[in-house]
This record gives C-alpha cells, sequence and structure tokens, in this order.
C-alpha cells in the first residue's frame, strides 16, 4: 500500500499542503476530490517527487517491504510508482509504441536500449487499455481520448505496485470518460495495483472509485467510501454550493447535484 | 526517394568544382623556375628581424616575393623589385603594371593553397594582414616578412630599406630614400615660416552625415596635414579613425574641407547639399576637394605624393 | 535500430569529404589526383606538380577538412542537443550566448598585443573558448531557481547576457579600428590557422562533449515530454539537463574557438535528420553530427571555389545555401509538423 503521513508542502511561504495523512490499499481506487487550487495536483506531484516536502513521510508499505520514498533517487522512485499526467501537449512526433516503451526506462540502462521482455511487457500494457493497434500511430495524429490511454499504457508499461492519476480525464469527452475511469478500475481489482486518483469530477468520482479522500485548502477533511464522503453537508461546505445527493437509479453509488430542493 | 536527395547532393558541388576549375586554370602550378641569380651582387646571408620580433634568414635576396598588401606592392616596384613579384592581394592596383600579376585573395580571406603554388621565396606581409596568416603561411613552410605600419616618415624610410635588403635593391633605393627626403624638405622649407595654417577637416566616411569619420591623433593623415601647413580639426578626438559629431564640425567650422571618400562616389555637390552642412565656411566658400585616399593611407613611398598633393590644397599659393 | 540512414549520412560525409580534399582553387586534375594516391608511399620522390600538389592535399586541405569536420560535427550535435533540451524548434547552439561570450572573448584577446609565438597565436582562440563557457556558467547561474533551472530563464538569461556581451564586443571593435578588420574575420566565421594544431586542440573537448551527447540520446527523448514526467519516468532532471548542456557547449565553444561563428547548421541540419528520419533523439543525435559535418564540408567547399581565389565567409554560404534546402525538405516531407 502508499502510505502518505502528516505531509507538508509549501512554495515559498504558502503552505500548500498540510499535514495530509492517506493510505491507499493494493487493489483499490483512492479517487481525491475537492474544489480546484485545494492542492490535489500538488499532491500528486509531491508523492511522485517532483515538487519538494517541506516534512512528513511518504511509503510503501507491505507484508514484503517497507520503505520510504522522499529519500529515493528518481530512478528508485519510479520502479516503486508511475503518474498518468493529463495528455496536454505531448510531444507529437513519437509513435504511440516508442512513447509506451519509454515507461520502462526505470529498468532500462542510460542508454534505453530495449530487450524482447521489455517489450513484451509494452505489448501487454497496450492491450489492457486497448491500444494496440495504434502502436505504429504518431501520437500528434490521435484524439484526446486515445492519448490519455497511450499514457496509462506507459504507465503500467512501468510495472509498480503504484499508480497516481492527475486528473486524467479533465480534457475527455464523456465517452472517454467513462471508459477510461472503467478501464482503471478493472486494472485496479485485476492486477493488485494502489491507485490514487485526483479528479474534479464527483459523480465520477463516486461511480468508480472504491474510496474518496476529500481535499479543502489543503487539508483532507474527510475519507471514506462514496457513500460516506459524498453527503451534502461534507460537499456544501466543501464546495461553497449547496449539493443535493440521491441514489443512482441503476448503480449502488451516491449521485451529487447541485442546487437546493 | 533518397536516391534522388544524393543525386542533388553530388551535382552541386561538383557544378561548383567544375567552375573552380576553369576559374583557377590561370592558377595552375608554374614550374619551379632556374634561379637567376646574379653572381655579380653575390650577398651573404640575410638575416633580419621583422616587425613581430621574427628572425628572417634569406640566403640570396628574394627572386619570387608575393605581397600581401597594396602598400607592400607599392614600395616593391617604387624600388625597382617590381620584377621579382609574382603574387598580389587583390586591393592591390598601383602601379598599373602590378594589375597584370596573379591574385591570391585579399580582405575577404587569403587563398593558401594559391599562394603556395607560386612558389615564392617570400611572402612580403604588412600591418593589415592578422598573425593568424603569417602563422598559417609559416607551418606551411612559408618565408614570411611582416613589415610593420610606419608611424613616421623616418619609419617608412625604414621599411624601404628593409625590403630593398630583402630583394638585392639597396643601392637604387637609398637614391629613392634620398629624393623623398629632398622632397620633403622642400615642402619643409616653404611651411615652417608660415605663421597662419587653414583648419582642415579631412572626411574618411560619411555614410552617416551627421557622425562622420575623420583622421584622428596618431593616424598618418592628422602628421601629414600638420607637415603640410594645416591644423586637422581631428587631432583633438581620441582615436586614429575618430568620429565627430556635425554639431562639433559646425563649431570647429575647418576652412577646406578634403574627401578622402571620394573613390566611394563624395563629391563637392553632395556634401553641399547635405543637410546642416550650408553653414559651413568652406561649403560656402566651395573650398571642398575630391582627394585620392590611397596617397596617405598606404604607408609606401607615395605618402610624400600626398604631401604635396596636401601642401598644394592647403597653401597653392606656395606650390605651383 | 534501423541502419539505413546511418548508412546514408556517412555515405553523404564520405563524398563530403572527397569533395573537400578534391576541390580548391588550385585545380589538380583528377589523373593527377589518382598518380598521387597510387604512389603515395613513395611520395618524396614526386616531380614537379605532383609534389606541390601532394603539398597542397596534405599541407592544406587535409588538416582544413579535418578542421571544418569536426566544426561541422560539434555544431549539428550540439544543435540537435539543444533543440531538445529546450523543446524548442528555434533553438541552435548560440541560444544562451556562446556565440557572444566568445566573440568577446576573442575581441578582448585581439585588442591585446601579444607577442607572436606559438602562446601569443593561442591567445585568442583559447581567449574566445573561456568567454564562450564562461557565459554558459553565468548565465546558467543567474537562470538558477532554488535546485531547478527553468529553461525559460534560462533563454531569458541567455539572450539578455548574449545583447549585453555583443555590445561591448561591438564598442570595443569601434574604438580600435586597428584590429577591426581582424574581428570582423574572426567573426564571419573561416579565419582560422592551418596546419593540425586546431585539430589537435579542439579534438579532446569535442570527442568528451560530443561523447556524452551521442550517449543522451534517451534522456533528451525523456526530456521531451517535460521536466516532470521525465522524472516520474525516473530520469534525474536537474542532473541530467546540466550535463547535456555542459557537454554541447563544450562542443561548440571549442568549434568556435578557432572558426567563428557559423550559424544555421546548428539549427537547420537537426531539423532536416527530423523531418527524413524521426524525432527519436538516440538517432538524431549521431545523424545530427555526421550531416553538421558533411553540410559544412560542402559549405567550406562552395565557399572556396566559388569565387576562386577569393574565399566567401563559410557562414554566408551555409545561410544562403542551407536556407532554400531546408525550405525544400520542408515542404517535400511527409513528417511536416511533427517535429
Amino acid at each position: 500500500m502508499l502510505r502518505v503521513e502528516k505531509l507538508s508542502v509549501s512554495y515559498g511561504k504558502r503552505r500548500v499542503l498540510n499535514s495530509i495523512s492517506l493510505e491507499v490499499n493494493s487493489g483499490e481506487v483512492l479517487a481525491l476530490i475537492g474544489p480546484n487550487g485545494a492542492g490535489k495536483s500538488t499532491l500528486v506531484r509531491a508523492v511522485s517527487g517532483v515538487v519538494p516536502v517541506e516534512s512528513g513521510k511518504i511509503s510503501i508499505d507491505d507484508l514484503s517491504r517497507h520503505y520510504e520514498l522522499v529519500s529515493l533517487s528518481p530512478m528508485q522512485r519510479a520502479r516503486s510508482l508511475a503518474v498518468v499526467p493529463q495528455a496536454a501537449s505531448m510531444p507529437p512526433a513519437f509513435t504511440v509504441w516508442e512513447t509506451v516503451l519509454m515507461g520502462r526506462t526505470p529498468h532500462l540502462n542510460f542508454l534505453g536500449q530495449v530487450s524482447s521482455k521489455d517489450e513484451a511487457i509494452a505489448r501487454l500494457a497496450l492491450q489492457k487499455v486497448d491500444a494496440l493497434d495504434l502502436s505504429e500511430r504518431r501520437v500528434g495524429e490521435l484524439s484526446g481520448g486515445e492519448q490519455q490511454r497511450v499514457l496509462l499504457a506507459r504507465a503500467l508499461a512501468q510495472s509498480t505496485p503504484i499508480l497516481l492519476l492527475d486528473e486524467p480525464t479533465s480534457n475527455l469527452d464523456l465517452h472517454y470518460q467513462v471508459g477510461f475511469m472503467e478501464t482503471v478500475g478493472t486494472l485496479a481489482h485485476q492486477d493488485k495495483l494502489a491507485v490514487l486518483v485526483a479528479l474534479h469530477d464527483l459523480n465520477l468520482a463516486a461511480r468508480y472509485a472504491d474510496r474518496v479522500a476529500l481535499l479543502v485548502d489543503g487539508k483532507i477533511t474527510a475519507t471514506g467510501t462514496p457513500q460516506q464522503v459524498f453527503t451534502p453537508e461534507l460537499i456544501s461546505t466543501a464546495y461553497h454550493l449547496p449539493v443535493q445527493v440521491i441514489q443512482h437509479p441503476f448503480v449502488d453509488v451516491p449521485l451529487i447535484l447541485p442546487g437546493n430542493k | 526517394m533518397f536516391r534522388k536527395y544524393l543525386i542533388v547532393l553530388l551535382i552541386v558541388p561538383l557544378l561548383a568544382a567544375c567552375s573552380s576549375a576553369q576559374a583557377s586554370s590561370a592558377t595552375s602550378v608554374p614550374t619551379q623556375p632556374a634561379n637567376t641569380l646574379p653572381s655579380a651582387t653575390a650577398n651573404p646571408a640575410i638575416t633580419l628581424s621583422d616587425g613581430l620580433n621574427r628572425t628572417v634568414t634569406l640566403t640570396s635576396p628574394a627572386q619570387r616575393v608575393v605581397s600581401l598588401a597594396p602598400a607592400n606592392t607599392e614600395i616593391l616596384f617604387a624600388i625597382g623589385a617590381g620584377a621579382q613579384v609574382v603574387g598580389r592581394d587583390e586591393t592591390s592596383d598601383y602601379p598599373a603594371v602590378a594589375l597584370s600579376l596573379p591574385t591570391i585573395g585579399g580582405y575577404s580571406g587569403f587563398n593558401l593553397e594559391a599562394i603556395v603554388a607560386l612558389h615564392p621565396d617570400l611572402v612580403l606581409a604588412g600591418g593589415i594582414n592578422t598573425p593568424e596568416l603569417v602563422s598559417s603561411l609559416e607551418q606551411l613552410g612559408l618565408m614570411v616578412y611582416f613589415l610593420p605600419n610606419p608611424n613616421t616618415l623616418e619609419e617608412m624610410y625604414t621599411n624601404l630599406e628593409t625590403v630593398a635588403k630583402l630583394t638585392g635593391h639597396e643601392t637604387e633605393t637609398a637614391a629613392l630614400v634620398d629624393s623623398l627626403k629632398s622632397r620633403v624638405a622642400a615642402v619643409d622649407s616653404k611651411i615652417k615660416p608660415l605663421s597662419n595654417s587653414p583648419t582642415v577637416y579631412y572626411e574618411l566616411d560619411a555614410t552617416d552625415p551627421t557622425k562622420p569619420y575623420t583622421a584622428g591623433p596618431g593616424s598618418f593623415v592628422d602628421l601629414l596635414i600638420d607637415r603640410a601647413g594645416g591644423i586637422n580639426i581631428g587631432a583633438d578626438l581620441f582615436t586614429k579613425w575618430a568620429q565627430i559629431s556635425l554639431e562639433q564640425l559646425v563649431v570647429a567650422n575647418p576652412g577646406i574641407i578634403i574627401l578622402g571618400d571620394s573613390a566611394y562616389g563624395e563629391t563637392p555637390a553632395k556634401v553641399a547639399a547635405r543637410p546642416g552642412w550650408g553653414t559651413l565656411t568652406a561649403v560656402q566658400t566651395g573650398q571642398i576637394y575630391a582627394f585620392d585616399d590611397n596617397l596617405v593611407s598606404r604607408p609606401g613611398p607615395r605618402l610624400v605624393d600626398g604631401l604635396e598633393a596636401l601642401a598644394k590644397l592647403l597653401h597653392p599659393d606656395l606650390f605651383k | 535500430m534501423n541502419i539505413r540512414p546511418f548508412l546514408y549520412t556517412l555515405l553523404f560525409l564520405i563524398l563530403a569529404v572527397i569533395l573537400s580534399i578534391a576541390v580548391g582553387s588550385v585545380f589538380i586534375p583528377p589523373a593527377d589526383l589518382g598518380r598521387i594516391l597510387i604512389g603515395w608511399l613513395d611520395r618524396a620522390n614526386f616531380s614537379e606538380p605532383l609534389k606541390t600538389f601532394a603539398f597542397i592535399l596534405t599541407g592544406i586541405r587535409l588538416p582544413r577538412t579535418a578542421l571544418v569536420l569536426l566544426t561541422g560535427a560539434a555544431l549539428g550535435g550540439s544543435g540537435a542537443a539543444y533543440q531538445g533540451l529546450f523543446r524548442n524548434p528555434l533553438a541552435d547552439p548560440y541560444l544562451i550566448g556562446v556565440a557572444s561570450g566568445a566573440g568577446l572573448g576573442a575581441v578582448l584577446a585581439m585588442s591585446i598585443n601579444w607577442p607572436y609565438s606559438f602562446w601569443g597565436l593561442l591567445a585568442v582562440p583559447v581567449a574566445a573558448f573561456i568567454g564562450a563557457l564562461l557565459t554558459v556558467f553565468l548565465v546558467y547561474t543567474l537562470a538558477r531557481v532554488g535546485k531547478t533551472v527553468p529553461t525559460t530563464n534560462l533563454i531569458l538569461a541567455g539572450v539578455a547576457f548574449g545583447s549585453f556581451a555583443t555590445a561591448v564586443t561591438t564598442y570595443l571593435m569601434l574604438r580600435s579600428t586597428g584590429e577591426l578588420h581582424r574581428a570582423i574575420a574572426w567573426l564571419n566565421g573561416g579565419a582560422s590557422q592551418a596546419g593540425w594544431e586546431p585539430v589537435l586542440a579542439i579534438l579532446p573537448f569535442l570527442a568528451v562533449g560530443l561523447g556524452i551527447l551521442v550517449l543522451s540520446g534517451h534522456a533528451l527523448n525523456l526530456l521531451q515530454f517535460g521536466d516532470d514526467q521525465a522524472q516520474q519516468m525516473g530520469l534525474p532532471v536537474t542532473r541530467a539537463r546540466t550535463l547535456i548542456l555542459l557537454a554541447a557547449s563544450l562542443a561548440t565553444a571549442a568549434a568556435v574557438s578557432f572558426s567563428g561563428i557559423i550559424g544555421f547548421i546548428g539549427l537547420i541540419v537537426p531539423h532536416v535528420i527530423r523531418l527524413w528520419f524521426g524525432a527519436d533523439y538516440r538517432r538524431l543525435l549521431p545523424l545530427s553530427l555526421i550531416s553538421g559535418a558533411g553540410a559544412l564540408l560542402l559549405a567550406d567547399v562552395i565557399a572556396r571555389s566559388v569565387i576562386a581565389p577569393q574565399e566567401l565567409p563559410v557562414g554566408i554560404v551555409t545561410a544562403l545555401v542551407g536556407a532554400p534546402f531546408f525550405l525544400w525538405v520542408l515542404r517535400r516531407s511527409k513528417n511536416q509538423g511533427y517535429w
């Protein structure tokens, strides 16, 4: 599992994350929600090592291993967690195949030489996101949804027990949003990955997350199942907007609707 | 597809090579000529120290000289060594007979191959050539003498004598130097007793007529103007090639304007038409004269011609 | 990895080398060229004109070919590295002020009257080299924010410092008109000394700099995704960028110290390679290196022969010939837009 303990991050004098603690278990999808500016992206970037941490611990805690991530080199950390960013401004000239292969970097030498094992893993990753037929296409030619799937495949090719996703559905059509989150959920459960996904769409989070963490003004105000976190009181307070919560007509998840009765 | 590109890539330089073959047929390699050193003037080894403090040694006077500067070409011909010159730089245009010599490059670069192909036994470099060029020629096994830029007429005479030693024309050159000295003395004798001298503005470049360039202190032009009985208004400026503003020029109000840039198309009419120049006395009295700048900028024997020409301009009543 | 691009570019280079040796202002008939090659071991016994021809070949053309080859390789390779490092198609080896710093160093050295000696003649190239490296160091330090060096800061600091250095250089040139011609000759490229010394002087720096760059292809690929993603995939980003920047700057500084500022090669050659052979930097870098060498050799041949016995500055030829060629390649390419 991924364990974050009392993590604090500041940009200069401004404290952006205040003593954050959460856990993501293997085989579970934890959705990180909250208003814009609350610090969702910062948390993902801090855990992945791109933003320096002021205090706190980030560790991998399993039956077989326990180690902290903050002191690791980028290469070592990349073997433990992989990040799926938003599919914005990807270098258009690389092919899908070349892009996914780059995910193998933490397992390659510095020249980036690939073995047949690496290629097999990349192929498998593409299959899992149903993008194998796109292999020879240039990334610049793909749609937003296809690009996002390629980025997911790249992260899967990294073969890490932990997956972080930073608002992957922000620029996608509804069709692609749903398809993407379905894939993520299936992969998490099947391959026993610990998945932390920052989302801004509350209903998507409610539908596809096993657990939810609500981040407001740099602090976690609630953690739990979607039923537990998606209450009118918690959501209205966090988003400064009155909301209604009803039960989804077909599935056993809450549905969040803005507005009063 | 790439085959086509390769063919194109081959054709362009081949065309260049063919054109160079045609252009350079004039620089085909001459066979090594027999040594025609007159034994009557057999000299001991010639050892001199040149302007870069290099020791230059010749076993006998040079018979195949390549000149890298127009002043050097003028010097060689003036001292009677013209027949020993086998190559010149492209700006060497005096005397006219020098134009028939093959060129080996110039301002935009010197052509080492062409120089080597002429089999020179002496390369005469000057102040306008770079130390890198001298070094390159040395590397190729050529004998190079660097003639430094003179700062006075006396230093120019020394340069003449140096080149005379290198080419075996000491007697003629002694006579030449004597005649130059007496011509200068003639000018001096007429100028020295004068009490008033005209103020002179010598123009080197007026691409921007509000900020033209003139001869500053320490330049040969400044020296010669002074010797010719004039006051150079550029003498108070800071560098040899000095910029002066139109305002300063108006304040200085020279009596005579000499156009050293007439070779670039400046004429007295054009100068008179320049905005703001009409207030100058020299413009109003029509005392604007075109001048051959080569007479005062090339550090060779024609400096004396330049001195005489200047003296005639500045004091026409004294020099007929 | 597909070997065909390497074969094509190596062939191009070999042809360019042959041309560079065979062409010059003195026309050596192919028959004589053949005789020289055949009788090479016996060359001490050559008669005229073969003797002079052989001397021209070994004393003038061979060292010049070697110097131009190395310079072109440095410019092509570091141009590709800079474009990858800054993720900017307009980047070239002079982006962060290497050229201005080298020019300032050279002109400063020219304003001092060094004694004519081995070390005295090295003063200008060494000063240019130091000027170039100092500039990179200064710009890098000015652009640093905490532990990172943001790309935009680097470019801005480089442009600002470059303008400053160029202004000082121009002022110095205007003040000392005696050296003006020498400075202009150096700045326009091609004013280098003959012989093997320049080649030997720059070889170790190029070996180190270009060696590092050729091995950095994978790192550059990762950097195309941005610093964040590159780090998340395992690249130590600041360390990699610093190393690549230093290596590219070292190669460029060595190249310009003897050959002056030659433009276009570092900008255009990587783009042509990219259009023809793709954007994978593991390939792009070595191919740009080889093609840069060949392209500069061709430009130098043209510069030497078009108006012989005069020579055009090679920087003019690279612009005049390079720009239309690049535009032609750009229009014909199916890879348009995928730089």
